[in-house]
Formats: C-alpha cells, structure tokens, sequence
C-alpha cells in the first residue's frame, strides 16, 4: 500500500519520527562546499558562496581572483561579483534578517552586500582595536554580531539597522577561548547581547558590562563546543571528554547526555527544531541525538552544511537541498504502520471511495463521532506536506469527511488551500524560497512579500498579494523604483507610460515617491512628468522645487489653495533668485504676491519697499513711508517735543510726495500734507505752552485742548489753518467749554451770532453736564418742537414735554415719553390724554 | 455652571468631535514627561475653555500662563506653547528665548501650534536664530463647539486677511475644518456656496477630498445632508445693525466670549465691590435656552409672566393644603430660581442701555438706512456723529452700513467724510480707511447700488412684526429680515435656481454642485426630490443642513435660523459653522489701521 512507503522513509528517535524529504536537486554545477565558504540565509533564503581562502586549494580553469556568489535555496544563480577588497582574510559571513549579507575581513572592516551581490555603502570599520588586532573569529545572529581579536577582546554590532560598534567587557582570560555563543538581545534580561564563552576550565558570560562566570553541573571542565536554541532558552554543549550534553539558558540542570566517543570537537552543531540536536564530523555519518534512545545516524558521502530553522534543520550538500524535520503528530496518526487512529481510516475511506469501493462507508461509520478531529487531522497534514500531490490527496480525504460533518468550520480547507497554493508557488525551484508552513506563520506575509519584491519577483509578489487581499502599493511602488533604475537605456515618453501603466492599478499610490526616485536617478524630466500625476498637491510642490521646477511648484501650490503650500514656495524661490526675477515671478500671481506682501509687511520692510517700486506701486510705498513715520512716534527715544520730529516730518513728506506722483491719491497727498502741517504746528504749541500735550492727537482734539487751556487764539489758528468747518467748530467749542463748566463763555458764544447748527449741541452740553438751569436757557430756543420735547423729557420736565409733544402732533413719540415717565403716575396718565386726543384728532 | 456647553441633545455628534479634542491635547502634554510651563496665548486659552476644563491640566504637572511679550517666569527647565500659527507671535517667543540665553537659563522649548504648523511662522523663528532650539508639534483644533448647534473654526482675523491682504489661509483652514466633519460625518452631498471665498471653500474642500478621499462607503447615509457656504461679504449689512435679540444685545452691550460673559458682580446682585463675574451663556441653561432667541421686547415680558406665576405658586403654597407629588412639581420649579433671578438682572442691566435716547436714535437712523429712504437725513446724522467726535467705531459701523446699501458714496461725500474723519480722529486712521476701501466697505460710488431692488425681491423689510407671535425672521431686528438668512431660508427650501436673478446682484459667484457618491445621480437633483428618499434616517430624526458662514456670523442671525429651524413644514435642523462668532463692533474693529 502507498500508506506504507510514506513511513517507511521515517526515523525513529526515542518515541519520534523524523523524515529527511529531499528539497531540491541542486541547479548549480561544479560546486565543492569544502572549498568555500558558505552563508546559508534561515528561512529558505539565499546562499552566499565564496572561496575560502583560509584553505589551500587546488584552482582549476578559473581566475586566480574570488567570486562572490549568490544563489537561490535550489542553485540557481542569482548574482555574482568579485571580491576586491582589503583588509585581509574573510573571517565571517553571514545573512541578516532582512537579506544583506555581512561580511567581516580580519581588520574589521565590515562589508555589506544585497541579495543582488551590490555592495551598500559605507563600509564600517569594528574600530581601532580591531584594525591592530586581527578579527579571528565572528559569532553571528539575525540582526547582529559579536567578534573576537586576536587579543581575546570583543566587539559587537548589537543592530545592523544602526550599524554602531561597541566593545564587551574584557574576559581577563589569558589563552583564546575554545569556543564562544551568543544569546540574541531579545532573549536577555538586559536586553543588551550576552556572550557565552567557553575558556580554561568554564563558561563566562561577557556583556557590555560585565563578566559572569557560570556555575553548574553541565560545566565540569573545559568545553570545545556550544551553540544556543533558536528560541534562546536551551543551550548544546560538546564537552572535551566527548560528551554532548543539553542545559536550559540557565545552566539548571542536564536535559540530555550521550557519549559521542569522538575526542574532537564535531565540525558542526545544530538545534533540530527544539527536540535534537546534530553533529557533524565530515567523516562520519550525520548523528542525531534526542532526550532518551539510541541517536540516528544518517550517512553522507558528500560535505554537508547545516541550516538551522525554526522547525528543523536543512541540509545542504553539494547535490541536494534536504529537509530534516520531525513528522508531525497529524501526519504520523495517518502514515504511521498500522494506525487505526481516524484521521488514518477517513484516509482509507477516500481510497476505498476512488476505488469506488463499499468499504468507504463502513470506515466513515467507524469514526462518525470523530469525523472533525480526523478531517482536522488530514488538514493539518496536508500544510506540512512539501509533496503536491499528497498534499492534494490529504486535502481530499478532509473534504470528504467533511462533507459528512454538519459543524465543521468550513473555511479550514479554503484558508489552507490559500496557504498552500503560495507556498507552493515560492517552492518552485525558479523561485527557491523552501518554505516550511511554520516558517511561513512565522515570517508573515508581509515578509514574504518583501523579501520576493527584494529578489526581483514583483510579479509573484503582486500576485500573492492580490491573492491575499493585501496592500499591492508597495509591491508597485517597489516595481516602479526598480524599473527606473534598470531602464537608463529607455526614454522618458516611453518609460512613463509603462510606469503609469501599472501604477494605476493601485489608487492613492504617490507619484510623488516615485518621482523622487527617478530625480535620484538623474531622470529629472521623467521626475517632472511623474509629478504631474500625483494628485496630493502636499507631496507634488515639495518634489516641483527639489527637481527645480519653481514655476510649476508655484502654480500647483496657488490652485491647492493651501497658503503654506504657496509660502514654501516663495521661501524657495526667494532665496534662490535676484530680487528682480523673484519680484517677476510673483507680481503677476495674485495669492502668492499677496501673501509675500503680508509676510513682507511685518518682517521685510525694505524688501518690500523694493518690491513696490520694481512694480511702481508709489502709492503703497507711501503708505509704508507713512507707517513707519507712525512707529518712529511711537518709539520711545522720540519723546514729545524733541528733535525727532524732523524725520518724521521727512518721511511724511516724502509720502506726500510719493502720493502726489499719480492722479488718484491727491486726498492722500493732501492728507500727508495736512498731517505734516499738523505735527509742525503742535510741535510749536508743545513749545509755547510748554506741554507735551499736542503730537499725535487729531486736529479736533488739539482745538478743544487749546480751548481748554483758554488759548482760544491758538484754538482759532488750528481752525483757520485746517479749514475747519462752521459746524464742527461749534461742536468742538461747545464741548471744551462745557467740559471746563464755563458756563458764562457759552453763554456768550451762543449770542455771538445764530448758531449754524441751531442750539441742539448747548442743549445736549448742559443736559449731559448735568446743568438743568443752564440746558433751560437753550431749549426754548430749539426749533423743532420733537428735539424741545425730548430735551424737556431728559431734565424731568413732564409737562412741558408734553405740550411740545402735542406740538408736533407725533402719538409715537408721545408714547415713548410715557415710558420715560413710568414711574410717575400723574405725568403718565397726563401723556395718555394727550395721546387720545391725538389719535381722535387722526380720525376724524 | 460650568461653561463647557452640554452638547447631549446636539443633532451630530459634537461630544465625540471633543472628546477627541481633549484627548488630542491631553496626549500632547503627557507626551512631554515631567513638570512643565505650559504658556497659551490668551485668545486660544479662551477657546480651550471650551474644550477642557484648566483645573484638569493642571494634573499634568503643568504651570499654567498666558502669552506677552514679558519673559516667562517659571522654574521649570520645559517651556511649552501652545498658540495659533500668527507671525507676530513669534517675536514673543524669540525674544522669550533670547532673555533666557542672556541670563545663563538652560531650557527645553516646545511649540505646538493650532491648529497647524506653518512655514511662516517657522521662517521667522529660523531668522531669530531660535528654530533649532524648538520642538515643533501641532493640535489640529479645528473646530470648537460652541453649543449643541453652533461650531465655530475660531479664526477671529479670517474677514479682515481675506478682504484687506488677500491672504486666504483661512479659508483653507476653514475646508480642512469641514473635511474632519467629514470624516466623521460622512461626504456632504449637497453643496451650495455663494460668494467669491465661499467657493474657493468648495474648491478646497472637492480638492481635499480628491486627494485624501473619506472614504463613503463607510457610512450608509451621510448625516449631513447639504451644506451651505454663505460669505460675510454677500451681506455686511445685517451685522452693521443693532442685534435686538436677547443673545444678541447681550452680546451687543457687554460681549459674550466663548460663551460667556463677564460682569461686575454688583449686576447680579452679589455685593462685592469691583468685583467681576463669568456667567456662562449655553443651551444647558434651560431658561436662556427658552429665551436667547427672542426679542428683548417680549423676554421682559416673559421674565415677568414667569416671575408672577412663581410668585401665585408660592401663595397658594402657604395658604391651601397641598399633595406631596404637588410639593414636587413646586421644588422642581423653585430649582429653576437661580436661573430666573441671573436673567432678571441681566435683563435688568440691559434696559439700561436699550432705554436710552442715543440707543433709539440710532435704531432709527439704522431702520432709515436699511429702508434706503432718506439719504440726505443720514448723510447728516453720520456727520454730526464724526463732527461730535462719537466713539470712532461706532461711527465705523453706521458709515459701513450706510456705504454698502449705497454702494458707495458720491465722491464728494466720501472725500468729505473721510477729511472729517482724519480731522476728528488723526491721521493714523488713513490706514483704517484704506483698509475699509479695499474691502469695498467704505469706499468711492462707481455704479447704482441695487440694495433697493434686492431689499424688494427678498422682503427684507416686513412691516407690522409682530415680535412676540413673529411670522418671519425679520422679528429679530424689529422688522428687518437679515439678508443673510433670507439666502439660507432660499437656498433650503429651493435651492439657488429659482433666485439666480436676485443672487447676481450680490457680490461674487454661486455654486450648487453634488459631491461623493451622489455626484452623477441624477434622481438627487434637487433637494426636494432628496427629502423624500435619503433625508429620512431611520431613528425618525430630520435629516441636517450645515450652514457655514465664512467671515462671521451675529447671534441674531443664529437666532433666526433656528425660528427657521423650529417651523411647521420645515424638514431639516440646522447646524451653524462660523470662522467666528462676530458683531459690527468685533467685525468693524479688525479693519483699524493702527495695529498694523
């Protein structure tokens, strides 16, 4: 039976199955792993293979100078590029997180390259130390390094994202360690990198602090070899005496002992997901150990590398890409000899179903009650498989069951046909990517994706995305970069329509970035046609001014309306070009000029003097001449009366003249005129009354304040100078002698001749003074019997009110006057007869 | 009281809008760790009062003052502004800067500025020297609820910039302010906009939605239903009269800032000398709820009614025997003393004023000019004011009115006018006269004014109002119909189509466009045909139009939109948006030249 063979290739350890399923035939040709070093990526990545030069070796038809070669989990080619470099051997290489390879020479310089073998500039240096001391040794994880010198000191990287050396305590041993690990970062309480090393007779553990030496009884005696747990709780450790033996992080306890019989220290020790441990010597066979049981010993005729996974190990040979991995629980309840579990019947069942057989039904009704369980099972199975058509065989016997089962979740199946079918579609050996159903859970697909988009694959990336309804924008966005940077041989016109092409499949995409990258480029008339495409003015003006398109900017930032668009612009432009130009480029443009103008106003009153001239606005630069005039009063050096109106004066001289140049503004040039006049003829009255009284009040007010002061020759000369009118000259003379009670000089004024304004304003002087007897002097004299009514109204006098109320025959009036007398009862019912009167009057 | 307003019975969800609001700020400051100086500069202060009470800042460790010129005197080593993106603002802080370096003091700057930050204002601390020492952040406050119906952008200067500098960032700040609301309202879909910065608002506000679309699937029916743009410079005729509601006068007379106004104590009857008082002014006060939208006239009379009912509760209470659940409903009215005694004595102040002969004088002049019917009689009054040396903004004001319904004066006049003022004034006042002339509110007769034509066609002036059954908006100035609201009341109940004639009489364009998913159906053309479709929400609420006036909005005119909201027929409730809550006073004041 078929059932059988699937076991029949299994391991058992202990109580555990392992199966070692061959990934990949290797594509490449003509490769000696023992000749090379070998940097192998987790996670089903790329493999960097150089020449090692630590090793004397024979070199056949091929250049004397190594090659740095990239190749993809199944041999093929990615990218290749010769090493040049300096600084002596390569003494570690090693993939990080995100896919650069780092590569570290004795004077510790580190070199950086990408999966496409391009170097990323700049190069770092490990430091001083470093340089004179030779790196002998690089201890690598995901997203670091420790080295250790020739003179036992250690230098880290502890980020590659930040790329910044430090240097761990000093172990104050004297001989070089026999062998060192490290803990990653984040499985340390100090969140700083902890290093293990394995000197004299015991472990110390280095960090950027401080040395600790370990206690406990898996260290009895000098070590040759150790390597910590991909989840960083467990550590493996060869002791010289040839024992393997398994510690948890904190050295309590031994997990696991087995007697290796070999004195030397195995070539390579791996964590097989967390349940074993391999060791390698090149001569002889690949041996598993586990907690209890005799180990496995797998053969090799070939050398062989070990690449840690999170769930396994691969192996690499020089032929084959391996996977050695446990059998899970889901697979051995169906593969496993003899297995009457239900996942393993509902698997018969379907068999028997394909071959149309009545022992399907008789199976189905053995595991009714467990029908979900087993479908689960097949499932489960099913994600593990890297084998097709198994994978599709397991999935239809889950289908089939589950067609019995009325409350299973349906969309299992679906979700992992889903997961599948990407896996599937990355495990093709184009495409190399390995990956386990584990790793992919734990990697994310956004990694994935990136990592695809990172190797080329836009296509596949984009297809997975839409698959798994994510974001596609940065798989185009990525696509659109790569593009522009690979097609220097395709023109502009052409170019964009094959970007826009593509960029339109995804909404809300930035042109702007896209742009941007092909103005880096040295595309810039690409860039400006990008540009244009990107409907976010925000993210296009920015790029317009970087790519120097300063006219375009300024139009785009004017039609946002965003005024701070229009201001960065200006800011721009004004700093880059001569006055002359600048005022060109905006004199026309109504917002952006505008805007300059208000922000010159406060800040630049020079410039935008400038500005009005080079448009021959005379008139505004009349008016800022006039403002500044204004402030010089206000500054405090300018006390009244000193010399500093003289450039006052000046400025608003030349105003008036300035205003005088164009027809429309004489009222302006008149009113400097006048103003000039006025700061003249105060500064002279501040001096013969000695009063700083004057400057800066308006003409009205210096003829009361003369007034006042009884200088009513002064007052007359202010009058006649300005040409003051009749009218306001009696208001004015009214109220100043009212306001100094003078009640005999207004009087007399009032007799002098008829009033031009009637007697209404010494009325109102006397009735808002307070001065009933003096108001009673004026308002017999009033005219018009409403305003007599009124006046008599306000001093209290309700019958005389109302007889000039009835005087003017006015019912509204007579009304409101009630109202004013509300509270006397007498006046108030004397209004309402004269107001009937009134009305019977209106009717009749 | 407190003076945040209640916002429960809003028609939208204004609470959450501050909610996050409060925790937008709150965030900011937790964000800066320890004991901090926090300076606001004091009109922003006013509009947090609105937002977040100050006693919870200070949980956040913060010392608490307000922006001048004066260095800031604090022990704290971190200084943090919070103030609006204002360039002259930022030579406060410059020069706050360089005072510490002169005296050796080492400090921590933060600047947050509201509601965004700008290139400007960064340019000018980068000239100062200073712009290194700055961490720079921003508060996106763009909206601030005034009460459950009112939101205001609160951008005091927006008219003034607008309309003298051609500097429209307010106007994008009030698209931005729009397109939150949308994002948490769902894309309006009917827009109609009249006035030149209106519809540049639209076209921002289309522009913003084209480039960061809301997304409209999200909601299935928008809750806004139509907004209408309406530009102060359409009608600078309504806030130039005496507002005759009671918000309105109040407002008038004694200023309401951010709801609420400030009052020597002795007005509420409590005797402490010299002493002032905040009464807050919002809809949670049930009573001001009742009456803030009448005319003064008839809330005397309420007052009194009330007043007496109360006082034949009381003397029933004391002489017949009474049931327990009666004893209830007594003490649930005596709850309600407090707040029939503060409006009684507001009230009370107010007559003070409103009976004054000056006041009605100029009531009438205002009522002559409006009815455009005696020229000459005016002409003389605003002289004689100018001649007698009135308070110059009161002058201003009756001079805008009379200038716009005109549309100008002959030149004789204004050259005339404008000699007096400088006379009266000084001649400093040439820049607020250049200022008002460039607005077009004071300015040089070029063509006929046709406020004779748009008063006719729009009924603006409605004689026999009864104000205290009132049929009509006009009710709110005494028998003049806020030009402004009688657009809204248009534009709501029809649309612009049928009026196009009467709206090219008035300054700058109008649009009527569909925006969002409605923006190619044709089945919602009209507004009417809409209300029987997606108006309906199904919890049986109406459905909401936002009318927002660009450059400010009076409390009367608030007023009459919700007598129009509050009508038998009418199917929608109105929300108002405001760059500000203005009056002719506030308004008139932006345009005086002296400030700069």
């Amino acid at each position: 039976m078929a059932n059988v063979s699937v076991a029949a290739e299994w391991q058992l350890l202990y109580n555990r199955y392992y199966r070692k399923p061959e990934l990949y035939p290797m594509r490449w040709k003509h490769m000696d792993l023992s000749r090379n070093k070998v940097a192998c990526a987790p996670f089903g990545g790329p493999i960097a293979v150089i020449r090692d030069d630590s090793k004397i070796v024979q070199l056949y038809s091929e250049s004397a100078l190594r090659k740095l070669r990239i190749f993809t989990s199944s041999g093929a080619l990615i990218s290749e590029t010769v090493w040049k470099h300096p600084g002596g051997r390569l003494i570690g290489m090693s993939w990080t997180e995100d896919q650069t390879l780092i590569c570290i020479v004795q004077d510790g310089t580190v070199y950086r390259y990408n999966v496409h073998a391009e170097l990323i500039e700049p190069n770092v240096s490990l430091g001083k130390e470093c340089f004179e001391q030779n790196v002998v040794e690089c201890m690598f994880w995901g997203n670091g390094v420790v080295c250790l010198t020739e003179g036992g000191l250690l230098f880290g990287i502890p980020d590659f994202k930040v790329m910044s050396p430090c240097q761990l305590a000093e172990t104050g041993a004297e001989d070089l360690p026999n062998c060192m690990a490290v803990i990653e970062p984040k499985y340390t309480v100090s969140g700083n990198v902890e290093v293990l090393v394995g000197v004299g007779d015991g472990i110390l553990i280095v960090d950027e602090d401080g040395v600790q030496r370990v206690e406990g009884e898996a260290v009895q005696g000098p070590v040759q070899k150790m390597v910590v747990s991909w989840d960083g709780k467990y550590l493996a450790i060869f002791t010289h005496d040839g024992r393997i033996l398994v510690t948890d992080i904190n050295f309590k306890g031994v997990l696991l002992e087995y007697n290796c019989e070999s004195a030397l220290p195995p070539e390579q020790l791996a964590w097989c997901g967390l349940d074993s441990v391999l060791l390698y010597w090149d001569d002889t066979p690949l041996l598993m150990v586990g907690p209890r049981g005799d180990p496995v010993h797998y053969f090799h005729d070939e050398p062989l590398v070990l690449i840690p996974e999170c769930d396994g190990v691969r192996i690499l040979s020089n032929t084959s890409m391996e996977s050695l991995q446990r059998v899970p629980d889901s697979t051995v309840s169906i593969f496993k000899i003899g297995s009457t579990s239900p996942a393993a019947l509902l698997y018969d069942a379907l068999d028997h179903f394909d071959r149309r057989s009545a022992k399907a039904d008789e199976n189905l009704r053995l595991i009714r009650s467990s029908l979900p369980e087993a479908v689960e099972a097949c499932i489960d199975a099913a994600g593990h498989e890297f084998d097709v058509s198994r994978q599709r065989t397991l999935l239809r016997a889950a289908s089939y069951g589950q067609a019995f089962c009325s409350n299973f979740q349906r969309d299992r199946i679906q979700e992992m046909c889903k997961t599948l079918r990407v896996l599937n579609a990355v495990r093709d050996p184009e495409i190399g990517i390995p990956l386990s159903i584990n790793q992919y859970k734990l990697l994310t697909p956004s990694v994935l994706i990136a990592r695809l988009i990172n190797a080329h694959r836009h296509l596949l990336a984009l297809r997975i995305s839409e698959y798994l309804g994510m974001n596609q924008e940065v798989v185009i966005m990525h696509w659109a970069c790569s593009k522009i940077t690979a097609s220097l041989a395709i023109p502009d016109a052409t170019l964009l329509e094959i970007l826009l092409d593509k960029l339109r499949l995804c909404r809300g995409i930035s042109y702007a970035a896209v742009a941007a990258h092909a103005d880096k480029n040295g595309r810039r008339k690409l860039a400006a046609m990008l540009v244009e495409h990107e409907p976010r003015s925000s993210k296009q003006v920015p790029l317009l001014l970087s790519i120097g398109e300063e006219d375009t900017a300024l139009m785009k930032a004017t039609e946002s309306g965003d005024t701070d668009l229009v201001y960065l612009v200006l800011f721009h432009i004004w700093q880059k070009r001569p006055p002359l130009e600048f005022f060109g480029m905006i004199q026309a443009r109504p917002l952006p000029r505008d805007l300059f103008i208000s922000y010159a106003r406060c800040y630049k009153h020079e410039f935008l003097k400038d500005f009005f001239l080079s448009t021959g606005q005379l008139q505004e630069v009349a008016y800022l001449l006039w403002k500044e005039s204004w402030e010089l009063g206000k500054n405090p050096m300018a006390t009244k009366g000193s010399p500093l109106h003289g450039p006052r004066i000046k400025l608003i001289e030349k105003a008036q003249h300035l205003f005088s140049e164009t027809k429309e503004h004489t009222f302006e040039s008149k009113a400097a005129e006048e103003h000039a006049k006025l700061l003249r003829i105060q500064h002279e009255l501040e001096v013969s009354t000695k009063q700083a009284i004057f400057v800066d009040s308006s003409i009205s007010d210096t003829i009361r304040t003369c007034i006042v002061l009884g200088n009513h020759r002064a007052a007359m000369k202010v009058k006649t100078e300005f040409k003051v009118s009749e009218k306001r000259w009696y208001w004015l003379k009214v109220f100043a002698l009212a306001t100094i009670r003078d009640w005999d000089a207004l009087e007399k004024f009032s007799k002098e001749k008829r009033p031009p304004i009637g007697y209404r304003p010494f009325v109102e002087a006397c009735v808002d003074a307070d001065e009933k007897g003096e108001a009673l002097k004026y308002i017999p004299k009033l005219a018009d019997p409403r305003e007599r009514a009124e006046a008599y109204a306000r001093i209290g006098m309700a019958k005389e009110a109302a007889d000039a109320a009835s005087q003017a025959k006015d019912g509204e009036l007579l009304g409101r006057l009630k109202l004013t007398f509300a509270q006397n009862a007498a006046a108030s019912s004397l209004f309402d007869t004269l107001r009937d009167r009134l009305s019977f009057q209106g009717v009749s | 009281m407190a003076q945040i307003p209640n916002l429960d019975n809003s028609p939208l969800n204004l609470k959450s809008l501050r909610e996050q609001s409060q925790r937008d700020l709150v965030k900011i400051l937790k964000d800066i760790r320890g004991k901090k100086c926090l300076v606001i500069e004091p009109k922003l202060g006013g509009s947090l009062s609105l937002i977040i009470q100050t006693s919870l800042l200070k949980e956040y460790g913060i010392e608490l003052r307000h922006l001048s010129a004066e260095p800031v005197q604090t022990d704290c080593t971190k200084v943090v502004y919070l103030v609006p993106s204002q360039r002259d603002l930022m030579k406060f802080i410059s020069s706050h800067v360089h005072n510490d370096i002169s005296k050796g003091l080492q400090r921590e700057y933060y600047i947050y500025f509201v509601p965004r930050r700008e290139i400007q204002c960064e340019k000018i601390l980068e000239e100062e020297n200073v712009h290194h020492l700055m961490t720079i952040g921003e508060y996106p406050l763009y909206v601030v609820p005034l009460d459950e119906d009112v939101l205001s952008f609160e951008l005091d200067l927006a008219y003034k910039e607008c309309q003298v500098d051609g500097d429209t960032g307010s106007l994008w700040q009030i698209a931005k302010a729009i397109h939150k609301l949308e994002s948490s309202f769902g894309v309006i879909p009917n827009l109609r906009a009249k006035g030149k910065a209106s519809v540049l608002v639209a076209d921002i506000l289309n522009r913003m939605q084209t480039e960061e679309p809301v997304s409209s699937s999200d909601m299935a029916v928008p809750e806004i239903n139509t907004l209408i743009l309406i530009d102060r410079e359409v009608d600078m005729v309504t806030p130039m009269c005496s507002q005759l509601t009671y918000e309105g006068l109040v407002d008038e007379f004694l200023r309401i800032n951010n709801g609420s106004v400030e009052l020597d104590s002795s007005v509420m009857g409590v005797q402490q000398e010299g002493k002032k008082m905040k009464v807050p002014l919002n809809s949670s006060d049930k009573l001001f709820k009742e009456i803030r939208d009448l005319n003064f006239e008839v809330v005397v009379q309420v007052l009194r009614q009330k007043a007496t009912s109360m006082k034949q509760d009381y003397t029933e209470m004391t002489t017949t025997n009474q049931t327990v659940s009666e004893l209830k409903d007594f003490v649930k009215k005596l709850n309600s003393l407090p707040e029939m005694t503060r409006h009684i004595n507001l009230a009370q102040h107010l007559s003070k004023f409103t009976s004054k002969p000056s006041f009605l004088a100029k009531l009438d002049m205002e009522h002559t000019i409006v009815e455009a019917s005696s020229y000459d009689i005016c002409f003389e009054y605003i002289e004689e004011m100018i001649q007698k040396q009135e308070p110059l903004i009161n002058v201003l004001r009756i001079l805008i009115l009379f200038s716009v319904t005109n549309s100008g004066l002959p030149k004789k006049h204004f050259d005339y006018l404008r000699r007096e003022l400088l006379h009266s004034y000084g001649f400093e006042h040439m820049a607020t006269l250049n200022n008002l002339e460039k607005a077009g509110l004071f300015k040089k007769q070029e063509s006929k004014s046709n406020w004779l034509t748009v008063k006719r066609a729009l009924q603006l002036v409605v004689e026999d109002t009864d104000t205290a059954n009132p049929n009509d908006i006009a009710y709110v100035f005494s028998g003049y119909a806020p030009l402004s609201i009688r657009l809204v009341q248009h534009a709501v109940r029809s649309g612009w189509r049928p009026m196009e004639e009467i709206l090219k009489l008035l300054p700058g364009p109008h649009t009527e466009t569909k925006r969002g998913r409605f923006a190619s159906n044709p089945s919602f053309d009209t507004l009417q045909s809409a209300s029987n479709g997606i108006d309906k929400i199904a919890d049986g609420r109406r459905s909401l139009v936002l009318v927002v006036f660009v450059g400010g909005v009076t409390f009367a005119e608030i007023s009459a939109l919700r007598f129009l909201s509050a009508q038998e027929g009418m199917a929608y409730d109105l929300i108002i948006g405001t760059t500000k809550i203005v009056n002719g006073h506030t308004l008139a004041e932006t345009f005086l030249g002296t400030s700069g």
